[in-house]
C-alpha cells in the first residue's frame, strides 16, 4: 500500500510539473523560442502570491491565484510586446533565446534585491494538512487539488486550441506566420497573447508549489530545469506529451525519495538523461 | 474603372532590385494575366502587392489609398488577397480552418463557406481532413477558397497551375471562370501563354522586372511578338 501512495502522490506532483512545463512548451510550439525566464517568472509569480498573502490576511490560499494570473497575464503581454517582439523575426534563433536570457539574469537580480534571499513558502493553512483516507491510503487534498487543477489546465488549452477560433489562428501562426500576415491577423499580437496565457500557466504552477516547497529568488533555476525536461521528454510543443513527462518525472521522483530521501529530482534527472539517449524526440516527436 | 492602380512599383531584395518601374492598372471585374519565364518577376509583384517584399517604391493606389508603406494584415483587410505560388496552407489545420482563416481581414461580402463550397463540393466533402493530406489539386482549390473568403477587392493568383497535372490545372480553371463571372477583378500570373490568353481580357509579359510588352485585348494577340517579349529575343 505505500507503494500505491507513493506512486498516487508522483502522479499528484507530477500533474503540477506537468503545468510548469505546459506554458514551456506553448511558446516553444507557436514561436520556436526557449523562454528562458519562464522559471524565474514562476518564482515571481510565488513572490507576489505570498505578497498578497502578507497584505490580505485571511484570504484562503486557492483565492490568490486568480488575481496573481491576472497580473501574470499584463506581464507576459508586455514581456512579449515591449521585448520580445523586437526580435522574434530574426532569423538566428539564438538571438531571442538569449534576451530571455538577459532577462533571466535581471530578474533574479531585482528579486534579491527586492525580497531577500531567505528562503520562503506561501502558507497554505489547514489546506496543507487535510487530508482523505480511501480504504487504507492516505492522501493529501491540496495534491489532489493540484492535479485536479492541472487536468483541467491541460483539458481547458487542449480544448481552446483545437476549438476556438482563437486557437485555429494560433496553430496558422505557428505553421506560416509571414501567411497569416496577408489573411489580415497580426503575429506579434498573437505572440503577446501566447505569452500571456504561457505566463498565467506558469502563475498557476508557481503559486501551488510554493504551497507544497520553499523558494528564494533564485529558484528559478530548479522550475525552468523541470519545465525543460518536462518539454524535451513529452515531445518538443506537445500538450499532453508535457503532462505525461511531468507525471514520469514525478512518478520518478516520489520512488527516489523512498530509497534515498536527500535524492531530491536526481533520479528524474537521471530517467530524462536516459530517456533522451533512447528517444531524443521525446515520448509524442515533434509538435 | 480601374480598381488597382500600379504605378512605378519597385522592389529589392537586399541589394539586389528585382522590379523596375513597373506600371499596371486593373478594370473592375477584368482578368488580367501577367506572364513571364522564370525568374521575371512575377511572384515578387505578387508578393508586393500584398506587402510581403518589404522594401518597395512606387505607389499602389485602391479606392484612393496608396498602399505602399502599408502592413500585409492591412492590405489584407484594405481588400487585396493572394493565393500564393505553392499553396501556402496551413498544415495543423483542417480543410474547413484553413477556408475560416480567410475570413480573418473582418471584410463581409457574398463569399461564404457555402458558396466556396458550392464552388468545389469536394471540399464540403472533405472539410474536416487535414488540408496538406489532399492531393495537390485540391489543396490548391482550398487556397483559392481561402482567398475568396476574404471577400476581396482584388484577387491575386500565382501560378495556379504550378506542379499539377495538365488534367486537374483544366479543372481548376473551369473554376475560376465561375469567380471570372461572379465579377471578381483578377490578376493572374501564368508561365503558360495559351492558357493565360484564354483566361484573361488585358496581358502584360515580364522580362528581367520590366514590362517588355502589353497586350490590352487577349482576342488579338500576336504570338510572335508575346513570344519574342517572353524570351528577351
Amino acid at each position: 500500500m505505500v507503494w500505491v501512495e507513493t506512486i498516487l502522490n508522483g502522479i499528484f506532483l507530477g500533474g503540477l510539473y506537468g503545468v510548469l512545463g505546459l506554458g514551456l512548451a506553448l511558446v516553444f510550439g507557436v514561436m520556436r523560442v526557449i523562454n528562458v525566464a519562464h522559471g524565474d517568472f514562476i518564482v515571481l509569480t510565488a513572490f507576489i502570491a505570498v505578497f498578497m498573502a502578507a497584505t490580505v490576511p485571511g484570504i484562503p490560499p486557492l483565492m490568490i491565484i486568480l488575481p496573481v494570473v491576472v497580473i501574470a497575464a499584463v506581464i507576459g503581454w508586455l514581456f512579449q510586446t515591449v521585448l520580445m517582439n523586437r526580435v522574434i523575426e530574426n532569423d538566428d534563433l539564438i538571438v531571442p533565446m538569449l534576451l530571455t536570457f538577459g532577462v533571466s539574469f535581471v530578474m533574479r537580480n531585482i528579486m534579491l534585491e527586492t525580497f531577500g534571499a531567505n528562503p520562503v513558502t506561501l502558507d497554505a493553512g489547514q489546506l496543507s494538512r487535510a487530508s482523505i483516507a480511501i480504504g487504507e491510503l492516505n492522501l493529501g487534498v491540496l495534491p489532489i487539488l493540484t492535479l485536479g487543477v492541472s487536468v483541467i489546465l491541460f483539458g481547458a488549452l487542449h480544448w481552446g486550441v483545437g476549438h476556438t477560433e482563437m486557437g485555429r489562428v494560433i496553430r496558422a501562426t505557428s505553421d506560416n506566420p509571414a501567411i497569416v500576415r496577408i489573411m489580415g491577423v497580426k503575429p506579434g499580437r498573437i505572440y503577446a497573447l501566447v505569452m500571456a496565457l504561457s505566463l498565467m500557466l506558469a502563475a498557476v504552477a508557481g503559486v501551488l508549489l510554493a504551497m507544497r516547497t520553499s523558494f528564494t529568488p533564485n529558484s528559478g533555476m530548479d522550475r525552468i530545469l523541470i519545465a525543460f525536461e518536462v518539454v524535451v521528454l513529452g515531445g518538443l510543443g506537445s500538450f499532453w506529451g508535457a503532462l505525461i513527462a511531468g507525471i514520469i518525472l514525478g512518478v520518478t521522483q516520489m520512488i527516489g525519495f523512498r530509497f534515498d530521501a536527500n535524492s531530491g529530482l536526481l533520479y528524474a534527472h537521471l530517467l530524462f538523461l536516459a530517456f533522451l539517449i533512447v528517444r531524443p524526440n521525446g515520448i509524442f516527436g515533434s509538435k | 474603372m480601374d480598381v488597382i492602380q500600379i504605378e512605378r512599383l519597385e522592389a529589392f531584395y537586399g541589394d539586389m532590385q528585382a522590379l523596375f518601374g513597373v506600371n499596371l492598372s486593373l478594370r473592375a471585374g477584368e482578368t488580367f494575366a501577367l506572364v513571364g519565364a522564370n525568374g521575371a518577376g512575377k511572384s515578387t509583384f505578387m508578393r508586393s502587392l500584398v506587402g510581403l517584399v518589404k522594401d518597395r517604391r512606387g505607389h499602389i493606389r485602391l479606392g484612393g489609398d496608396d498602399l505602399i508603406q502599408t502592413q500585409p494584415e492591412d492590405i489584407a483587410r484594405a481588400g487585396i488577397a493572394l493565393v500564393p505560388e505553392g499553396r501556402m496552407l496551413f498544415a495543423s489545420l483542417t480543410v474547413e480552418e484553413n477556408l475560416l482563416m480567410g475570413t480573418m481581414n473582418r471584410r463581409r461580402g457574398h463569399w461564404t463557406l457555402d458558396k466556396v463550397y458550392d464552388l468545389f463540393p469536394v471540399l464540403k466533402e472533405r472539410r474536416s481532413q487535414m488540408a496538406m493530406t489532399m492531393s495537390g489539386g485540391q489543396q490548391q482549390m482550398v487556397a483559392i477558397g481561402r482567398a475568396l473568403m476574404s471577400n476581396p477587392r482584388v484577387l491575386l493568383c500565382d501560378e495556379l497551375s504550378l506542379g499539377l497535372a495538365p488534367v486537374i490545372v483544366g479543372q481548376i480553371y473551369e473554376s475560376f471562370a465561375k469567380i471570372r463571372d461572379d465579377g471578381m477583378s483578377i490578376i493572374v500570373v501564368e508561365q503558360d501563354i495559351q492558357r493565360a490568353i484564354s483566361v484573361s481580357d488585358r496581358m502584360a509579359c515580364l522580362l528581367h522586372g520590366q514590362v517588355t510588352l502589353r497586350v490590352e485585348d487577349t482576342s488579338r494577340v500576336n504570338l510572335d511578338a508575346l513570344t519574342a517579349a517572353y524570351f528577351g529575343e
